[in-house]
């Protein structure tokens, strides 16, 4: 026999075993390869042929050596070039606008008002830009994306259910109006894939149907994507995806066609496929699944969901209608599994994007427009001022020949420079935005599909904003400064003038209180939305409590009974902590995310539910103390205790909501109901009989219809991991987190056991309501910004009028106005213009209430608290804003006032 | 729950069904695999101790030398107690997933 060990040793060299436990190993493996040895030889191979192929099995190919390199960063953010390109096309426009850039710096302070002005509204606005970019007007990365769509098999109960297999089949056979549809199972885990060393690690794997790419219409970058034919060969072939391909395979060509081994099976890897293919979840591998010739029972395994890739120039209507006649047929054909189920077609961008991600990116994109309205309002404001006082100088270059146009594009000129220099401003600030994102958007409100870049369209957008910008703010106060100069020239003082300009003025300054009205009214609903959702009622009283999740990973919890039992000796040590006065432990936690979704249930005796009928419930696995912990009262019957032991009968509690869905007013105590126990309707439902009732609990805080929750108590269903919540006697539950982790340490002396996730159920609820608080603070902050800004413009408005008429203010103290008189005067001026932007602002803020209705919660869309709390905040600030210029007209001295005539 | 049971893989669950019925060497459990599997499945000497050890720590396997007359020992590997739960559990949730996929092509290739 030939001597193994000084292959053996060398490889186990790394491991520094015991030299027993070494020794062990390469008797046991040298035994083997002789015996591999033997059959080699006795096959009629060779001695050295058989000595090679015995030792080959210790050196499988490289194919995985390269695993562990470290990943690489996919695609770099793209560099960002500030301003913009400008190619002028006369040569008198560019000395125009050195001649502004000459009248800007003389007057810094203008100059710098309107540029940061600028900056603001543009660089809000590019950062929207290019969220409403990733998310509505970038294409889906595959060709002719408008015929993609996904295909859900509806029924009453949900809208976009998953499709079973051989519906996919027959859907494919008989329809006229799609190229192809293809199905994927998203999140079904991964698979272990084993390296030649004995290695293995945890590979994503998404399961599709051999139609998945071409439908989606995506090409191999190496090998080919999966054929027909090997759907019916039913074959082990998987693709991989190119980040994958790059970081394990370092991007060998050669891997493809060979055979890689996933959960001990070899599987032939046929291509690799770009990674644009994870717009439908990230995963490393797709694994075919072979659909064609399934038995007749998988017509109730709902495994899939599906895409479709409509003919060229069929609508999705038609695509509709066509699919509804075919699943009418297949009702009538197979009754029992299909009866009541349709077909729901849905543009597969909106699948991928979703309805909310949408109409949140609408609403910060109205909102922002907004706010840069309103930063234009103000430039103009500054604009008109300036262009008063500048009368004179414009009527000396028409003395001296100039003709109005060229005087109107000098100043159009200069409104342009301060456009595109706070639009190169403003661009700086919304790459910093889109920078810092991120990590301020609420996890899980963009889809992983969705990227924010600040890309060249974002950039062309910014460069298109700034130039309308700069003509809009610029093109009335040029007209104006023109006319004024025109009538006028050299002919009189300033005062006027000031008629025309001040009526324009107010119109804008008007339009701004209009908005900020608007935007405040939209900040105000969305805000009582917030408060709405974090103020509901959680369903336990407890305050506060904290929870953590315990994972017992070692060798030591290898059973439900040795889980349970560590399970409960962590919590007896747990309860012994001073300051602790309760432990309990749970699945699935108040507000938290769900366990394992919907569980199908049905009510025994019952008739049973059409199959695509068939309720559900949230299935969760809690301890007897729970409900005390958290105290949350049970309505009926009883809590779980110590007798509910896993070999006593299968007892479970349920909510309120269940009694009221399900029971058409029977008492649910001592009914039996029997759930599965997870996601999916074929598995093995317990039967379990109801013992109890709880008070309802939020599954989710802006919830319309309560959640049907089904408790079961863990000593009957022991999960591998687990939340545990600890109540605090007094004071804050964050205070015990360190004591609480040395308890469990006592019991868990080897440290086996991961505990992660330490966190009170305020975080819990804080997490929850992140997407609402979120909008609320985003559209209250530009609301906040519109208000100052309107403000803004109003003091300017009156500070500029209140100068203009100093002496008109003279003559009538000298008269014998009072304070009061003068006060008044300024004041209503001010309030009308204030009036008319509010009445226009709280109309078409009852437009604004309508469209928001979807996003609200608790609060009505023309609710007259909200109006109330905007007429008040409008009018605190419009005393601020007006009583400074108002203050300076009272001080006038009317002396003074009629001497400087 | 689903995602993290299945994330341990179903190679564990082939070796336990394996030597459920009663205790074999390592070899043998090789050889089994592919005979069991037409061939399809194999487990070379890198893939299968490694693995083999890993379910011994974790006490779902007892290895055992075993020494008969005239022959070198062999060390002989038998599921626990613990085991044989575990194969159940594992068997469990593997049906819930695999029966839907059972159902779709007749065979077990989750």
């Amino acid at each position: 026999m030939p001597e193994w060990s000084e292959h053996l040793r060398p490889r186990l060299a790394r491991l520094r075993l015991s030299p027993e436990r070494e020794a062990e190993i390469i008797e046991e493996l040298s035994q083997h390869l002789d015996q591999r040895y033997d059959e080699l030889r006795s096959g009629g191979t060779s001695d050295a042929e058989a000595h090679r192929l015995a030792i080959e099995e210790l050196l499988e190919p490289e194919a995985l050596a390269n695993y562990m390199r470290p990943l690489r960063q996919a695609a770099a953010p793209r560099p960002i070039t500030p301003g913009a390109p400008s190619g002028f096309l006369f040569r008198g426009l560019w000395q125009d606008l050195r001649y502004a850039a000459r009248m800007l710096r003389k007057q810094p302070g203008f100059a710098v008002a309107a540029v940061l002005t600028l900056a603001l509204g543009i660089g809000a606005n590019s950062a929207i830009f290019a969220l409403v970019e990733a998310t509505l007007l970038r294409p889906l990365p595959f060709p002719d994306p408008e015929r993609l769509v996904m295909v859900w098999e509806r029924t009453e109960a949900s809208p976009r259910g998953r499709v079973a297999p051989l519906n996919l089949v027959d859907w494919n056979n008989r329809n006229r109006t799609f190229d192809l549809i293809a199905g994927f199972a998203p999140n079904v885990g991964g698979m272990v894939m084993s390296g030649a060393d004995g290695t293995a690690e945890t590979v994503t794997r998404q399961w599709v149907t051999a139609g998945f790419f071409d439908a989606l219409g995506v090409g191999a970058v190496a090998g080919r994507t999966f054929l027909p034919s090997e759907d019916i060969q039913q074959a082990r072939a998987v693709v991989l995806s190119e980040a994958f391909w790059r970081a394990r395979f370092d991007a060998d060509p050669s891997v493809v066609g060979t055979d890689i081994r996933l959960d001990g099976s070899p599987w032939t890897v046929v291509g690799v496929v770009p990674n644009e293919a994870q717009v439908l979840g990230r995963t490393s591998i797709w694994a075919l699944l072979s659909i064609q010739g399934a038995p007749p029972a998988a017509r109730s395994a709902y495994v899939f969901e599906a895409i479709g890739r409509l003919k060229r120039g069929v609508t999705i209507e038609a695509g509709q209608a066509d699919m509804a006649a075919i699943a009418e047929g297949l009702a009538q054909e197979f009754p029992q599994t299909n009866k009541g189920s349709d077909v729901a077609l849905e543009p597969l961008h909106d699948a991928v994007i979703g309805g909310e991600l949408r109409r949140t990116s609408i609403l910060f994109l109205g909102v922002v427009g907004f706010v840069l309205l309103i930063c234009c309002a103000n430039v103009a404001n500054l604009l008109l001022t300036r262009a008063t006082v500048r009368a004179r100088e414009l009527a000396i270059r028409f003395a001296l020949g100039a003709d109005r146009r060229r005087v109107i594009r000098q100043l159009l000129a200069e409104s342009v420079l301060l456009a595109m220099i706070g639009g190169a401003l403003g661009l700086a600030v919304g790459a910093v935005i889109v920078k810092v994102a991120p990590a301020v958007i609420p996890e899980g409100l963009l889809p992983a599909a969705v990227t924010l870049t600040f890309d060249l369209h974002v950039v062309s957008f910014c460069t298109a904003a700034a130039l309308l910008v700069g003509l809009l703010f610029g093109l009335a106060p040029a007209w104006q400064a023109s006319e004024i100069a025109l009538t006028h020239a050299l002919t009189s003082d300033s005062r006027t003038t000031t008629r025309r300009g001040g009526r324009l003025r107010s119109v804008l300054v008007a339009g701004e209180v209009a908005t900020a009205v608007l935007l405040l009214f939209g900040a105000g609903l969305l805000l009582r939305t917030l408060l709405a959702v974090e103020s509901v009622d959680r369903g336990y009283r407890a305050e506060s409590v904290l929870t953590m999740i315990l994972d017992p990973l070692g060798s030591r919890y290898r059973t439900d009974a040795s889980e349970l039992q560590f399970y409960q000796a962590v919590e007896h040590e747990v309860a012994a902590l001073p300051g602790v006065r309760g432990v309990a432990w749970a699945s699935t936690l108040p507000l938290g995310r769900s366990y394992q979704g919907p569980s199908f249930f049905e009510i025994v005796g019952d008739p049973p539910a059409a199959e695509s009928q068939r309720p559900t419930a949230d299935y969760q696995i809690i301890s007897p103390s729970y409900f005390r912990t958290l105290d949350l009262p049970i309505v009926a019957g009883r809590g779980f205790d110590g007798g509910d032991l896993p070999e006593s009968p299968q007892v479970c509690i349920v909510s309120e909501a269940f009694v009221r869905g399900y029971l058409q007013g029977r008492s649910p105590l001592g009914l039996r109901v029997a759930v599965r126990p997870t996601e999916f309707a074929d598995a093995t439902p317990d039967v379990r009989e109801i013992v109890g009732v709880a008070r309802q609990v939020k599954g989710r805080p802006d919830e319309t219809e309560d959640l049907v929750q089904i408790y079961v108590p863990l000593a009957q269903n022991t999960p591998g991991d687990i939340f545990m919540v600890v109540r605090p006697a007094s004071g804050r539950a964050e205070a015990l987190a360190r004591s609480v982790r040395a308890a469990i340490a006592r019991v868990d002396k080897e440290q086996l056991v991961s505990v992660r996730d330490v966190m009170t159920l305020d975080e819990v609820a804080w997490g929850a309501t992140a997407r609402h608080r979120f909008r609320a603070v985003l559209v209250m902050a530009f609301a906040g910004l519109a208000l100052v800004l309107a403000m803004v413009g109003m003091f300017g408005m009156l500070a500029y009028s209140v100068q203009q008429r100093v002496r008109e203010f003279g003559v009538r103290r000298a008269l014998g106005a009072t304070t009061r008189d003068v006060l008044r005067l300024v004041a209503a001026s001010a309030m009308h213009v204030i009036a008319a932007g509010a009445i226009v602002g709280l109309a078409l803020s009852m437009v604004l209430g309508r469209l928001l209705a979807t996003m609200l919660f608790g609060v009505e869309p023309l609710d007259p608290t909200t109006f109330a709390c905007v007429a008040l905040v409008l009018a605190l600030t419009a005393i601020v804003s007006i009583a400074g210029p108002a203050w300076r007209a009272t001080r006038v001295d009317p002396a003074v006032a009629l001497r400087s005539e | 729950m689903l995602d993290r049971e299945l994330k341990k893989g179903s190679a564990e669950l082939i070796i336990l069904s394996i030597v459920e019925p009663r205790a074999r060497h390592g070899y043998e459990i090789s050889k089994l695999i592919e005979t069991r599997s037409a061939g399809q499945l194999k487990f070379h000497v890198a893939s299968l101790y490694p693995l083999l050890y890993r379910l011994e720590e974790r006490g779902w396997l007892q290895g055992r030398w075993v020494e008969k007359p005239g022959q070198r020992r062999r060390r002989f590997y038998s599921l626990t107690a613990e085991g044989r739960r575990v194969l159940g559990r594992q068997r469990h949730t593997w049906k819930t997933f695999v029966e839907a996929m059972r159902l779709i092509t007749g065979v077990d290739n989750a």
